[in-house]
């Protein structure tokens, strides 16, 4: 296997990683399962490319002569997206969880309205900008650089590298921080956290925030190789949600390790000549199902049995 | 003279449940119930009471469910013929989806395996059936069974995880087995050139009836035929032998189990069964369209589909069917209006997700307690209590007219208190017997209609001509005397009466 394959790998497993630890978190800590977890990567997918639209010509008129025009862009891009995600989150956290989060049957009528938010964003989306797809400038450079002697492709390192940044300081502040503290709490024991002073509504709006947020920076990351359209969301959101699954719902660490390994069986499987890029769903659905049948609980699942 | 005209009597209907359906047969009669041929069930559950009241018999029909699907599905079938070309397609369109989503619903509601493979299952065995016919040449009555071969084995083989993995899990992996579907079927050579679809199936309508109206009314009697025959065998299994082993289990597995009910053999056994189903619905779906393309197994069919069942709620019949006529109105129905149809549907589903617990046919149940959660309510935030029945108690009390009775001596009893004043006690006092002012009159009948517990005696104590009154008060039991209530002694018969008055006054205030 050559170091492209391995980065490439590496690549997948970055965004596919960051889909999955949304919803995982998600599911452990608040106890739904964020549907519209594609509608949010599509919706952040869109602000990025109508930021770029904007400040692409702002960028190259200002820093054009300094040759930070394309770094700053990216930033920006990337800046946009999350808050496009995170705002998402909002919207999520007030349709979905605040109206029915103390209700009977909660589980299944917020999968349900997760699911028509998806839907509707999709269509929205589609009514608004047409099914044409659009393309994001490639801010996080082109080209390869050869390292050991071997080519590597510059945006894909840059994807791993800013994902590796970003979700560490995301896992640090989640074990630091007061807020992420709390959270960590009512991942727990939602019962208990509550019994000592930590509002289950005041926490759930931060997760759903962080996790819209990471959405939409996987949005930006997955776009410069995939175009922007509508229904984008759909594979990122069944691929995130498998991963989760493999790594066991709740389990942060099995949500990476998933994250790797099903970016490394994507990377092979595109690879072999005789299987190719069309077998790629197929050979993880039946990987994930081989491995569901021996751990039912995923790769790192433990929660379950706590939060029954 | 002319007779006098009578005056027009009119009954008013009284009581909570005037509208039930009441049959007043002739008591000396004997009962005669149809039974469904081939089994001992009736086909309405009436159910024989005695009116404790009118001390007759009455029959009152328990479950008016067979009623509402009479009138639903016949007005359907009466009303389709008259209806445009269109509309008769959407109809068909709406019996088979409501087939599919029976179906799906034994398997979500009453084996409670969470599978989202239903269309997988019926796009598969839709291809085997057409495949069969256009490249094996069998004919097209035998398709259905062999769609509904193929669905038993598909189904096997699905089972066999659903007892290993949690729902959540189970429900998220057959998400997967639809692409893993679509990803087999488009790999077979042979239909690379029709892009993964196969056409020209021979089927029950004729081909020159194709897109005709005879055509289009053929398909649509078929489709409400396999309707019918989901709902029965939704009724066959969810309420027979199956049924009732799974429901006892969802009341309480450990107890199930240790009663000797194999609930997983019964839940694999209803998931197998249901794909069978699901097979043969494919085969039907294949012979209806006369093709048949890789769209069956996309993920907004899958979708729309469970946006059916959940608007109308899952785990029921009715539900499903429910959900799938809106569902198919609107997006069907309205095809003028483009995308806004799915929007307008999720936004359906989120307002029944919003509000109703359990989807719409939930809703009854819904309201029902949260009338009663809201009476209790008001019960509990009365701070005076007295006169009303606690609903534990209501069960033991036979006649229960003594229940409304009660509440009713309490609003008396309360209305009476605020009437009583001192002009009142002084007017009783200047002249116990007579005739007496309103307010006075209504409480002296009050008093005069209490239970005799509740009374007092007067004795007079010494000789005739020159007697002292005392007051006495009732024990209320049979056999046992009344008891003095104190030693103070009236002059005259009058003072002691209005002595009694005071003392019922007192009571009356105290209650």
């Amino acid at each position: 296997m050559d170091a492209g394959l391995i980065v490439y790998a590496l690549y997948l497993a970055a965004i596919y990683g960051l889909m999955a630890i949304g919803i995982s978190l998600l599911w452990s800590s608040v106890g739904m399962v964020n549907m519209a977890h594609g509608a949010t990567f599509a919706f952040a997918g869109y602000a990025a490319y109508f930021a770029a639209i904007w400040a692409g010509p702002l960028a190259k008129d200002w820093l054009g002569a300094t040759g930070w025009s394309q770094p700053a862009l990216a930033v920006f891009i990337g800046l946009v997206a999350i808050c496009a995600g995170a705002l998402f989150g909002v919207v999520i956290y007030l349709v979905a969880y605040l109206t029915i989060h103390d209700k009977q049957n909660f589980p299944v009528r917020s999968l349900i309205i997760t699911l028509a938010l998806n839907l509707a964003t999709v269509q929205m989306l589609l009514w608004a900008f047409g099914p044409q797809q659009k393309a994001l400038p490639r801010v996080f450079g082109v080209g390869r650089f050869d390292w050991l002697g071997m080519s590597i492709r510059v945006d894909q390192v840059v994807t791993i590298v800013a994902t590796t940044l970003l979700l560490g300081t995301v896992l640090v502040w989640l074990r630091h921080s007061r807020r992420g503290l709390e959270i960590r709490a009512v991942m727990q024991n939602a019962e208990g956290a509550a019994l000592c002073g930590i509002s289950s509504r005041k926490t759930a709006l931060p997760i759903m925030m962080l996790t819209g947020a990471l959405a939409g920076l996987a949005a930006v990351l997955l776009s410069q190789n995939v175009f922007v359209s509508p229904t984008a969301g759909v594979t990122p959101l069944i691929k995130g949600l498998t991963i989760a699954l493999l790594g066991g719902l709740g389990s942060v660490p099995g949500a990476v390790a998933g994250a790797v390994l099903i970016g490394f069986i994507e990377a092979a499987t595109g690879a072999i000549p005789f299987l190719g890029q069309r077998y790629v769903l197929f050979v993880q659905f039946t990987f994930i199902v081989c491995v569901l049948l021996i751990r039912p609980r995923g790769l790192g699942g433990l929660l379950d049995e706590t939060r029954e | 003279m002319a007779p006098q005209q009578q005056p027009e009597k009119r009954f008013y209907e009284v009581g909570r449940r005037r509208h039930e359906i009441t049959l007043m047969p002739d008591g000396t009669e004997v009962w005669r119930r149809g039974r469904v041929p081939l089994t001992k069930r009736h086909w309405l559950a009436w159910r024989g009471v005695s009116n404790p009241k009118s001390l007759r018999r009455e029959r009152r029909l328990l479950d008016k469910r067979p009623l509402w699907w009479t009138i639903g599905l016949g007005g359907l079938l009466v009303a389709t013929p008259f209806l445009s070309d269109q509309a008769i397609n959407i109809a068909a369109i709406f019996c088979i989806f409501s087939a599919i989503n029976v179906i799906w619903t034994l398997i979500i509601g009453t084996a409670g395996i969470f599978s989202l493979a239903t269309m997988a299952v019926v796009g598969m065995s839709g291809y085997a059936a057409a495949a069969a016919n256009v490249y094996l040449g069998v004919p097209w009555p035998l398709m259905m069974p062999v769609g509904a071969l193929v669905g038993l084995v598909l189904g096997g083989f699905l089972a066999l995880p659903s007892t290993r993995l949690d729902g959540l899990y189970y429900a998220l992996l057959t998400l997967g087995v639809a692409e893993i579907c679509r990803v087999f079927v488009s790999q077979i050579k042979a239909l690379a050139p029709a892009n993964g679809s196969i056409n020209q199936v021979d089927s029950f309508i004729p081909a020159d009836w194709l897109l005709q109206r005879p055509g289009l009314l053929l398909g649509f009697f078929a489709a409400f035929a396999l309707l019918l025959a989901a709902l029965l065998v939704f009724r066959l299994i969810n309420s027979e032998r199956l049924g009732l082993l799974l429901q006892a289990a969802r009341e309480d597995e450990a107890f199930s189990e240790a009663t000797g009910i194999d609930y997983r053999r019964a839940r694999l056994w209803v998931f197998v069964l249901s794909s069978g189903a699901l097979g043969a619905i494919g085969a039907f779906y294949v012979m209806f369209y006369r093709s048949i393309s890789l769209a069956v197994f996309s993920l907004d069919q899958l979708l729309l589909l469970f946006a059916m069942i959940v608007i109308g709620g899952l785990g029921r019949s009715e539900g499903a069917v429910i959900g799938t006529a809106i569902v198919v109105l609107i997006d069907k129905g309205m095809l003028d209006l483009g995308p806004l149809r799915i929007i307008i549907v999720t936004a359906v589903m989120i307002g029944v997700a919003l509000t109703a617990h359990n989807g719409l046919t939930g809703v009854r149940a819904q309201f029902r307690n949260f009338r009663n959660r809201k009476k209790s309510e008001r019960r509990a935030a009365r701070t005076e209590k007295g006169g009303e029945v606690m609903p534990e108690e209501a069960t033991e009390i036979a006649d229960k007219q003594q229940v409304y009775y009660r509440l009713f001596d309490k609003r008396i009893r309360d209305r009476l208190k605020a009437q009583i004043t001192p002009e009142l006690i002084a007017e009783h006092k200047a002249k116990p017997l007579g005739q007496h002012s309103d307010a006075l009159d209504r409480v002296l009948n009050y008093f005069r209609r209490g239970e005799m517990p509740d009374k007092y005696a007067i004795l007079r104590v010494g000789e005739y001509t020159s007697s002292t009154y005392k007051v006495l008060a009732f024990s209320g039991r049979p056999g046992h005397p009344p008891r003095v209530v104190d030693d103070k002694l009236y002059a005259t018969m009058d003072e002691a009466y209005h002595a009694v008055f005071l003392l019922r006054v007192n009571d009356l205030l105290a209650s």
